[in-house]
């Protein structure tokens, strides 16, 4: 049994759809990498995903447990964390706070400050900055805040939304290596990107199109197909190439 | 010339005014902290909770006679139930909706209670007992009641407890995360709907505490008569003191309450009618220039 289970999943904003029935299921321990151009419906999904948009149609299962139509706090509760696109980190509050609050629904109080050590381990930049209001933090920083807060609350499975938007590609590989360190700690993980430069890190890979599946594969595969190269770049390069 | 002005005497009784404005200003900046909102119904909230407290104490219409410290509670009951059916049925449906229509609806819910309180009572004002009956000391040019300094002591505790609440607590800080970033407050876990409804509940209650208060320091409850005695002071109040600062409620609500005072006693009506309110928003003017923040506020 897949740890995450997506069957016919539609929704969309408004009358207006935009996912059209998509299917897929993740193992537990692997990382997943949503590829796909803008508007695609990459977001989409995971905000679908995590109860910040309604289910239409079709059903979610976490772990065998349906969790379709539970709100954004019951599906963290279920153990499912995102890191949204924007990082929408509280810009008002420090960074502890803000860690601090991601820890909202454990149970262990006692055992916060070593998660929050842990994520001080994954990003030292936050340790020296943990008394800094978060909405004077960098880009890369704010990045790396807004993935730290979604692993406090210590989810079995972490989804990531546009984890290098906006970086340095030497950032962004640093973020992508962190994130390949806490899959290695045991947390399942879905990335959304349009970077390439994560497909080293992808035990699978998708590509999504005009709210559709296009591809679905291990990431090697997908570095030999081509279709990321037409995804992006169109037939014509695909052909060319 | 200085020394024929009346200050000592206007600036104290002023400062127990101010105490009022700031205590009502507290419900106003919870509100502002954690929504964004100016609630314009907040002076009902108080309003109402005056209305129930002598209803309940009279016996009137279905209710009990009750003793006063009960019909206090009821009160209070009352002020935090219309905190709470106010999120519900008018914020929440608005959570989506631009802050101004927000605003608008507030005054809208402001209207409703007037209307009900005169619909229950009639236009004319209705005698209130204060709560603390007598004398702190008076001088003859210098008079403090029990009540005002009841008043006074419960604004200082409250924007206390206020300040600590927001810094300290959990809840607190989930009140500010949502005013800041809702999506990203749900995405932790916390209920966005259940907080806005602990805030709403709070404003309510505080609004009931400032109605029941003032009312009793006045001696009269009349439909809208906190609004119209202490609305736009409160108002000023809190953005004086730094819209978001809970202690800056307190400072900004005596500072008004002073100034107001001072120069009630000192301008002669004849050289400028309602100079209390026209010297205040001179003030409050003067402050958004000189600190826009206000003088507690971070925020601009």
């Amino acid at each position: 049994m897949s740890l995450l289970e997506v069957e016919g999943l539609r929704t969309g904003y408004g009358a207006l759809p935009v996912l059209q029935g998509i299917s897929f299921s993740v193992e537990e321990g692997e990382t997943a990498v949503i590829f796909g151009l803008n508007g695609a419906g990459k977001t989409t999904t995971v905000n679908c995903l995590a109860g910040v948009l309604p289910v239409w149609g079709g059903e979610v299962r976490f772990d065998g447990k349906k969790i379709s139509g539970k709100d954004a706090p019951g599906i963290v509760r279920a153990g499912v964390a995102l890191s949204p696109e924007g990082r929408r980190v509280w810009p008002g509050l420090s960074v502890l706070k803000n860690l601090e609050l991601g820890a909202w629904v454990r149970k262990d109080r006692h055992e916060v400050a070593g998660t929050i050590a842990q994520v001080f381990g994954y990003f030292p930049r936050l340790d020296e900055r943990k008394d800094q209001l978060a909405g004077t933090l960098s880009g890369g920083e704010q990045q790396m805040l807004a993935i730290g807060r979604a692993i406090m609350s210590r989810p079995r499975l972490l989804m990531i939304d546009e984890a290098s938007l906006g970086l340095s590609p030497k950032l962004a590989q640093t973020v992508f290596q962190v994130v390949s360190q806490i899959n290695d700690d045991g947390t399942t993980v879905i990335i959304v990107e349009q970077n390439v430069g994560v497909l080293p890190y992808a035990d699978q890979a998708l590509i999504m199109e005009k709210g559709a599946l296009t591809f679905d594969g291990r990431g090697a595969e997908l570095e030999e197909s081509g279709e990321l190269r037409r995804t992006y770049l169109g037939e014509a390069a695909a052909a060319a190439h | 010339m200085l020394m024929a002005l009346d200050v000592v005497a206007p600036a104290l009784s002023g400062a127990i005014q101010g105490a009022v404005y700031g205590l009502l200003g507290l419900g106003l900046v919870l509100l502002y902290k954690s929504n964004r909102v100016f609630n314009f119904a907040q002076a009902e909230f108080g309003t109402s909770a005056a209305f129930a407290v002598l209803f309940a104490d009279n016996g009137t219409g279905p209710l009990p006679n009750l003793p006063l410290p009960l019909a206090v509670v009821f009160g209070l009951l009352v002020a935090t139930g219309l905190g709470l059916l106010t999120e519900r049925l008018v914020v929440r449906p608005l959570f989506s909706a631009p802050k101004v229509t927000l605003v608008v609806a507030t005054a809208g819910v402001t209207l409703l209670l007037i209307s009900v309180q005169g619909f229950l009572a009639g236009a004319e004002p209705s005698v209130l007992q204060p709560l603390f009956a007598g004398d702190v000391f008076d001088t003859g040019s210098v008079r403090v009641t029990r009540q005002q300094l009841v008043i006074v002591l419960v604004l200082v505790v409250l924007a206390a407890a206020s300040a600590l609440f927001f810094s300290r607590t959990r809840t607190g800080t989930a009140i500010i995360a949502v005013s800041q970033e809702p999506t990203a407050t749900s995405l932790v876990g916390i209920s966005v709907t259940r907080t806005s409804s602990l805030t709403w509940g709070l404003a309510g209650l505080l609004g009931g505490i400032a109605g029941i208060l003032l009312s009793g320091s006045t001696g009269f409850v009349s439909p809208g008569s906190l609004t119209g005695l202490a609305l736009i002071p409160a108002f000023t109040a809190a953005v004086f003191g730094g819209i978001t600062s809970l202690p800056g409620a307190f400072l900004g609500g005596v500072v008004i309450g002073v100034v107001e005072a001072l120069a009630q006693s000192n301008i002669p009506k004849d050289v400028l009618p309602g100079s209390g309110r026209v010297v205040l928003f001179v003030a409050l003017l003067s402050v958004l220039l000189i600190r826009p923040a206000g003088l507690l506020g971070k925020e601009a």
